[in-house]
């Protein structure tokens, strides 16, 4: 018998008991919905990650910080002058497979225009920290090296600030703009991108749609770090604008290489050589620290192997309870499939007595039972998205769920599979009844 | 020339832990276009002989060969071929596939001989005319009397233009005139030069073959020509 013929033979029978065939569909259906619909809602949930990682800088981001010295070293901690600008300037000139450094100052200032007043952490930075921090620009320019050997009066602003600061304006309109910090006027050259999740531009967009201006829920500040947000509110200016303009009474009149930097940022050349890279910096900050292990490197690696651990958990979980449910279906045809095949004994009999081989009736059989699986399969996919959409509605997540089509080819496959393992037994016991005896059976 | 020829046969089935002879030791030779009937009561071993010569089984013992072939210890998938190419049934009950309808019921043959779709439905209403069926073709077997019903089995078994065409009590189950009208088919068939073999207990059935063979107790008790 050939395959078309299979099909049509199996789709006859299944027709021929439409609720028993129903029936037996559903274990499968169930089992398929609830795989699309883990499988959307971890890739919503890796990708959603993966834009936060990206965000706060990615594996290649590695933070120096300070670090309480041990106790072997606690009376001659003051040899150490701390992270300085040297460090930067060492590690710049020293360490070749660091490819971005960002030394960077802060200060509390109030910026205004000639309507407006807010105050924000203003970052002093190096071009480079355009780099580490994964800056993306709207309009204008970042800082330049220029700027920083002339001490420029010049300030990158984030979306937020740009909306605060000169509300209504576009983009590229307040560029060349001026506004003050602690007094002390400043250009506006660069604009940054607007940082958002995706589940916000979404949000956005049907809001967009509907053409109605309700306040976007959420604006209030949140409690927890949100780096979208933190960039969406940077101020950056030269860092050696910020130390002659904001920093330089703090210290006494040494050379600028002595000063102390609030933070200290790198990004990695090449993670291939993620270890190399490091063990070179610390040999490097050996010598700025004048051998006091006062500082430490942080790096994004734990965390993100968490964040991966995590995403790897939720997927196991729920690909374990689609594939119960897809055993759990899989016995159910198994079930309907023998019965069936204990009411069709004579049929077989009959097959058998015309000339069917054991084969014949083989393939038969399992060809029935993958069909019901397959079909039960596609309605799986129907029923995912009404699934997605009720998941949505009682626990809704940052992350919107995204069905990928290979999550559909995969769990259609893994239906089918299911439909060929649990008609195996059925077609097996059919294929060996003797005719004379299945001929006879009443 | 023989189309069936069976040498000291003996069949045995076990049944729990009994032996039962069906068949001891039967010696049988079929000519190609015999007309030959197998009487014998019930239990006699005669629908035994009938599954062996219709290769729906092996014997114990013995040498069996259909239509040229040495089929004694033949695998099922080659009786299978056997039975699709050179045989054909008549059942006393029918066996129809009651879902199908007799276009289909007719086909069942050659789905399994490997022909073209429109080749085995071109083929199945050909001889479902020729059985006096031509405006059946679309219905169920429920639908259809007994004699109608017994015809779509013999078209069945004459789809596949087998050598040997095997009747099972074929009138059995019908009333005295439509089985009258069931053997007149098998002895047109046996005109036109098929081997018909009918298996019944019933001796004025078997009076319409030139050739009875009797069984009893697993032999050939008598063997009559007329």
């Amino acid at each position: 018998m050939n395959f078309v013929l299979l099909i049509e033979t199996a789709l006859r029978e299944i027709a021929a008991h439409k609720f028993r065939s129903a029936l037996s569909m559903l274990g499968i259906v169930l089992g398929v919905s609830s795989l699309i619909a883990t499988m959307a809602l971890t890739a919503g949930i890796e990708q959603g990650t993966r834009a936060f990682m990206q965000q706060i800088g990615g594996l290649e981001y590695v933070q120096v910080v300070n670090k309480e010295v041990s106790g072997a070293q606690a009376d001659f901690w003051n040899l150490s002058p701390g992270r300085t600008l040297m460090d930067a300037e060492i590690i710049r000139a020293a360490v070749p497979m660091i490819s971005h450094v960002s030394p960077e100052m802060y200060h509390g200032v109030s910026a205004a225009t000639a309507q407006h007043n807010e105050r924000y952490r203003v970052t002093g930075a190096w071009p480079d920290h355009y780099d580490v921090a994964r800056h993306e620009l709207a309009a204008g320019r970042f800082i330049a090296d220029l700027d920083v050997a002339r001490a420029s009066r010049v300030v990158v602003i984030g979306d937020l600030v740009r909306q605060e600061l000169f509300p209504g304006r576009s983009v590229e309109s307040v560029l060349g703009e001026k506004l003050t910090l602690n007094g002390s006027p400043f250009t506006v050259v660069g604009v940054l991108k607007k940082y958002e999740r995706e589940n916000e531009k979404r949000r956005e967009e049907i809001v967009a749609a509907r053409r109605k201006n309700e306040p976007i829920a959420g604006r209030s500040r949140p409690s927890r770090w949100d780096p979208f947000r933190q960039k969406n509110e940077s101020v950056i200016i030269p860092l050696s604008t910020m130390f002659y303009e904001f920093k330089a009474a703090q210290f006494p009149m040494d050379a600028m290489e002595s000063v102390r930097i609030d933070n200290l940022t790198l990004r990695v050349a090449d993670l291939d050589f993620f270890r190399e890279t490091l063990s070179q910096v610390r040999s490097a900050l050996a010598v700025t620290h004048r051998g006091v292990e006062d500082y430490d490197l942080e790096t994004r690696e734990e965390w993100f192997d968490r964040m991966e651990a995590s995403i790897s958990a939720t997927r196991l979980s729920g690909g374990l309870i689609a594939a119960i449910s897809l055993i759990v279906g899989g016995i159910g045809i198994t079930n309907i499939m023998l019965a069936s095949i204990t009411e069709r004994i004579r049929e077989i009999g009959i097959r058998m007595a015309v000339g069917a081989r054991r084969s014949d009736i083989f393939r038969q059989i399992l060809l029935e039972s993958t069909s019901i699986s397959v079909i039960g399969g596609l309605l799986g996919i129907a029923a995912a998205w009404g699934l997605i959409g009720v998941l949505v509605r009682i626990a809704p997540s940052e992350n919107a769920p995204v069905i990928e089509l290979s999550s559909l080819v995969l769990s259609v496959a893994f239906a089918a599979f299911a439909g060929v393992v649990s008609g195996l037994y059925p077609a097996l016991k059919a294929s060996r009844l003797e005719p004379i005896s299945a001929l006879r059976y009443e | 020339m023989s189309v069936a020829r069976l040498e000291d046969v003996a069949k045995t089935y076990r049944v729990g832990d009994q032996d039962i002879h069906a068949l001891r030791g039967v010696s049988l030779e079929i000519d190609d276009g015999e007309f030959v009937a197998i009487v014998g009561p019930s239990g006699s071993g005669k629908s035994t002989l009938m599954h062996l010569l219709g290769c729906l089984d092996t014997p114990s013992s013995g040498r069996m060969e259909i239509c040229g072939q040495d089929l004694s210890r033949a695998s099922r998938d080659r009786l299978a071929r056997t039975r699709n190419r050179d045989i054909g049934f008549v059942f006393q009950s029918f066996n129809l596939l009651p879902r199908l309808d007799v276009v289909a019921n007719i086909e069942l043959p050659l789905l399994y001989s490997g022909l073209r779709a429109a080749d085995r439905r071109r083929r199945a209403e050909e001889v479902a005319r020729s059985v006096g069926l031509g405006e059946r073709l679309r219905n169920r077997p429920t639908q259809l009397s007994g004699g109608q019903c017994q015809r779509v089995a013999v078209a069945r078994a004459l789809v596949n233009n087998p050598r040997i065409v095997f009747g099972d009590e074929p009138t059995g189950n019908l009333d005295s005139t439509t089985g009258r009208l069931v053997l007149d088919m098998f002895r047109d068939l046996h005109k036109s030069g098929k081997t018909i073999v009918l298996v019944t207990h019933d001796r004025d059935v078997a009076a319409v073959a030139p050739r009875v063979i009797e069984i009893r107790d697993g032999k050939i008790s008598r063997e009559t020509r007329s």
